[in-house]
């Protein structure tokens, strides 16, 4: 007989698929990489994979939740391929994928992730929580790390969410290459912007004149409009704020309401008074 | 004994009427469409009748718990699949049913060596029109039932589910005659909670072949909200959010009602 499309052959084994395994076992989605030492061992390859992710991407609590901002420039080489690229992407109502690394690889992590969420809400009749949604994004880049050591891939990301359960709070989370994920207190910061970021919201979240959680949300926009401009300074892959062109960063927050992103007006109005 | 053409058919009549009867007590669903959506609403709280399978794709089922549970989790798991791998408006409950339950179910029930699905499934995709809303029933045969118009019938905004062929022809008579097209959430509400009536009075009489009395399926009604709950679900038409499932508690649900 022809096999038909439903397979409806589950075997229960008491734990759910989840949808990456789904979408293998179709043959939707590739392979994990297997993680082969050998590879890495040619200098060029060595070199590929150390962090220089082309881009900058901040995110920060602030007293209306979590603010992620990123810029808009994407990087082939020394080449600036598009100057409107959003690495801030929704992945469900309450939370935010923001991406530095390859963008095939990012964008199609955020798909397999948007999907993961739903389907997990669909077929157990619940919302995954927090440390499921954290650790599903933790197990993408695992699966995704044998790809980076060839040297192809590589994505850190900065995960956003609002945590609506016992303890109701924003949280934020980042991760390195291998998918550790840290729970960031404060802030994060990753691509090869980040390393001005970090020091521009230390200082501000120590010496500033507010701590970045108090900060209201005209505030919050101005330092992180600050922030990437500060990197787009020093660093050619990140676009900051393209005064000519009037392409402004991708900003958006997350609070118990859901997800907002900031209208370009009211992002060009924040440059104005307190950036150019 | 099985390779005999007759024993083959007398098989499948005596699975027919097995499944019929272990189908029979199911609580009616009905789906109603109206200008904002769709409602899908039943009465009981024993379990969960009504589910979401994709953005713009909900279910209502009864019959056996586990048979409904592996035919939903296939239905997700497809249109999961396909929005997935295309886009979410490329999946269509036109051919999941068709193509994907249609068959699985007909080849189980025919394999009269294998056990039959005990289920009886109702879908509902909400259009950006009301007129593009669509309607299925999938029996446990893999026979499908649709709302779209036929030399006999014209096209309907509705969809109903019950334990039996009689109780399901008069809830469907009377949305018929009673619902009409484009109507307010609130006079949907009304028209499926009094379809529900209806199809639950038909379940518990042997030869109810009239509509009641309008009294009587307010009796009826008002007898069963106080004992049982309500369960509810809307597809809303609104295009604004990609996901539009929306289940409704038994508190909004009887706020709504005014009960």
């Amino acid at each position: 007989m022809e096999p038909s499309l439903v397979t409806l052959d589950q075997i229960f084994s008491g734990a759910s698929e989840d949808f990456p395994e789904l979408l293998r076992r179709k043959g939707l989605l590739s392979p994990a990489a297997i993680v082969d030492p050998t590879v890495r061992a040619t200098g060029s390859h060595q070199q590929s994979w150390t962090p220089t992710e082309a881009t900058t991407i901040l995110a920060f609590k602030f007293s209306g939740g979590v603010l992620v901002a990123g810029d808009r420039r994407a990087t082939a080489g020394n080449t600036v391929v598009y100057d409107r690229a959003d690495k801030v992407l929704e992945i469900d109502r309450h939370s935010i994928m923001a991406i530095a690394g390859v963008p095939a690889t990012a964008w199609e992590m955020a798909r397999v992730l948007e999907h993961s969420f739903q389907y997990f809400r669909r077929t157990q009749l619940q919302e995954m929580s927090v440390d499921g949604k954290v650790r599903a994004l933790s197990k993408l880049l695992r699966d995704n790390f044998g790809f980076v050591m060839q040297g192809v891939g590589m994505v850190v990301p900065i995960f956003a969410t609002y945590d609506s359960n016992s303890n109701p709070e924003a949280r934020l989370y980042f991760y390195d290459a291998m998918g550790a994920q840290f729970e960031a207190a404060d802030y994060a910061a990753t691509g090869s912007g980040s390393p001005a970021v970090r020091g521009i919201l230390y200082y501000e979240n120590h010496w500033g004149e507010k701590s970045l959680k108090q900060l209201g949300e005209d505030e919050a926009v101005a330092i992180a409009l600050r922030a990437l401009d500060t990197a787009a300074e020093s660093d050619t892959a990140t676009g900051g704020v393209d005064r000519t062109g009037e392409i402004f960063p991708i900003i958006k927050t997350v609070s118990r309401d859901g997800i907002m992103t900031l209208p370009e007006e009211k992002i060009a109005a924040v440059f104005k008074k307190s950036v150019a | 004994m099985i390779e005999e053409p007759y024993r083959w058919v007398e098989a499948i009549a005596n699975r027919r009427e097995y499944v019929e009867t272990q189908l029979a007590s199911g609580s009616p669903i009905a789906a109603v469409g109206y200008r904002d959506g769709i409602l899908f609403l039943t009465l009981g709280q024993a379990r969960q009748k009504i589910f979401e399978i994709y953005d713009r794709i909900a279910m209502g089922a009864i019959g056996h718990p586990g048979d409904i549970e592996r035919l939903r989790m296939g239905a997700i798991e497809l249109a999961s699949t396909e929005g997935f791998t295309r886009s979410a408006g490329d999946v269509s409950l036109r051919r999941l049913a068709h193509y994907s339950l249609s068959p699985v179910m007909k080849s189980a029930f025919e394999q009269v060596y294998g056990p039959p699905y005990l289920a009886r499934l109702l879908f509902a995709e909400v259009g950006a029109q009301p007129e593009e809303d669509s309607f299925l029933r999938v029996e446990y045969d893999g026979a499908i039932a649709t709302n779209g118009a036929t030399f006999a019938q014209v096209r309907q905004d509705f969809a109903v589910l019950s334990g039996t062929r009689q109780s399901t022809e008069l809830m469907e008579s009377f949305l018929k005659s009673e619902h009409a097209p484009g109507a307010t959430f609130e006079a949907a509400l009304k028209a499926a909670l009094d379809a529900w009536s209806i199809g639950h009075m038909a379940l518990q009489k042997d030869d109810a072949k009239e509509l009641p009395e309008r009294t009587a399926i307010a009796k009826h009604r008002q007898e069963q909200l106080a004992t049982t709950g309500i369960e509810a679900a809307i597809l809303e038409r609104d295009a604004s959010a990609a996901i539009r499932y929306r289940a409704l508690s038994d508190k909004e649900a009887r706020a709504l009602i005014g009960d």
